[in-house]
C-alpha cells in the first residue's frame, strides 16, 4: 500500500465514516442530476430522503462543498450550454433547464461563463 | 483573473504528447518552439475544448527541485493532479486495455470514486467520479 493510499484510508475514517449520511447525500445529488429541470427546492429535496431541510443543507455542504442550490445552478448552466450548442434558442434553453426567468438565466449564465447565452451560442456555432 | 492553464511536469514532452493524446484522449492546442528543443505545448479536453489548457512542461529536465519533488510524489503514490470522468470503472477498463498502469484501482471515497494511474512521464494522475 502506498503512502497516498494510507492517507486516503486515514481521511476516509475521519470524514466518510457515516455511511448512512453519505448514501443520503448521494441520493440527493442523483435526484438533482436527474431532475434539474424541475422546480427543486430544499422542501422537495428533504422529502426525498425524509430528513429536515436544515440537516440536508448541512450534510450536502459537508460532503459536496456547496449548497444544493449552488450545485443545481451549476448543472443547469452546463446543460444549457449543451442546448445552446445544439442550436436551441436562448428562451427555450432557459425554460428547458428549469429557470423561470430569462433575465436571471442570462445574468447567471454570464456570471458563470463570462459570456451571455447569445454570445456563447454565436461563438460556438461559428466554430462548427 | 481567470484560471486557464494547469501545468504538469513531464520528463519527455514528445512522449507525454503521445500518452496524453493517444491514450487519455486530449487534443493538442498550442505547440510553440522555445529553443533548446523545448516547447510550449498545451492540450485541452476533447469534451471541454474551451476549458483550461494542460501545459506539458519539461521542468524536471531543467530544474532539479522539480525533479526531486516529482520523484517524491511518485514514490509515495501521490497524484500530481486529477481529472474528472463520468465513470471511473469504465475509464479504468479502457485504459487498462491500453496498457496504462494503475497504482490504485477504482476505490470509493465517500461521495467520490477515485483511481490512480502512472502517466509514464513521471506523474501519478488521479481519475475522479462524483457519486
Amino acid at each position: 500500500m502506498t503512502f497516498y493510499e494510507k492517507e486516503l484510508n486515514r481521511i476516509r475514517s475521519i470524514v466518510y465514516s457515516n455511511e448512512g449520511q453519505i448514501n443520503s447525500v448521494i441520493g440527493i445529488r442523483n435526484y438533482i442530476e436527474n431532475n434539474y429541470d424541475a422546480d427543486l427546492n430544499l422542501d422537495v429535496l428533504s422529502h426525498i430522503q425524509f430528513i429536515s431541510k436544515y440537516h440536508l443543507l448541512r450534510m450536502f455542504k459537508k460532503y459536496y462543498g456547496q449548497t444544493p442550490r449552488q450545485y443545481l445552478i451549476d448543472i443547469r448552466i452546463e446543460k444549457s450550454k449543451e442546448h445552446l450548442v445544439n442550436e436551441m434558442s436562448v428562451t427555450e434553453t432557459c425554460f428547458a433547464v428549469g429557470f423561470e426567468s430569462l433575465g436571471s438565466f442570462s445574468t447567471l449564465f454570464k456570471t458563470k461563463t463570462g459570456k451571455s447565452p447569445t454570445e456563447f451560442q454565436k461563438e460556438q456555432l461559428s466554430r462548427s | 483573473m481567470k484560471v486557464t492553464l494547469i501545468s504538469i511536469p513531464v520528463r519527455d514532452q514528445e512522449k507525454a504528447l503521445s500518452f496524453y493524446t493517444e491514450k487519455l484522449g486530449f487534443l493538442k492546442k498550442k505547440d510553440l518552439p522555445l529553443g533548446g528543443g523545448n516547447r510550449w505545448l498545451t492540450l485541452v479536453s476533447a469534451e471541454w475544448q474551451d476549458g483550461p489548457e494542460l501545459l506539458l512542461e519539461p521542468a524536471p529536465v531543467h530544474f532539479e527541485p522539480c525533479r526531486v519533488f516529482q520523484d517524491a510524489l511518485m514514490e509515495a503514490g501521490y497524484p500530481y493532479t486529477q481529472f474528472d470522468v463520468q465513470n471511473v470503472d469504465a475509464e479504468y477498463e479502457r485504459l487498462t486495455k491500453l496498457d496504462v498502469e494503475f497504482s490504485m484501482k477504482p476505490t470509493e471515497m465517500g461521495t467520490v470514486k477515485v483511481a490512480v494511474f502512472n502517466d509514464t512521464c513521471g506523474n501519478n494522475i488521479q481519475l475522479v467520479e462524483e457519486l
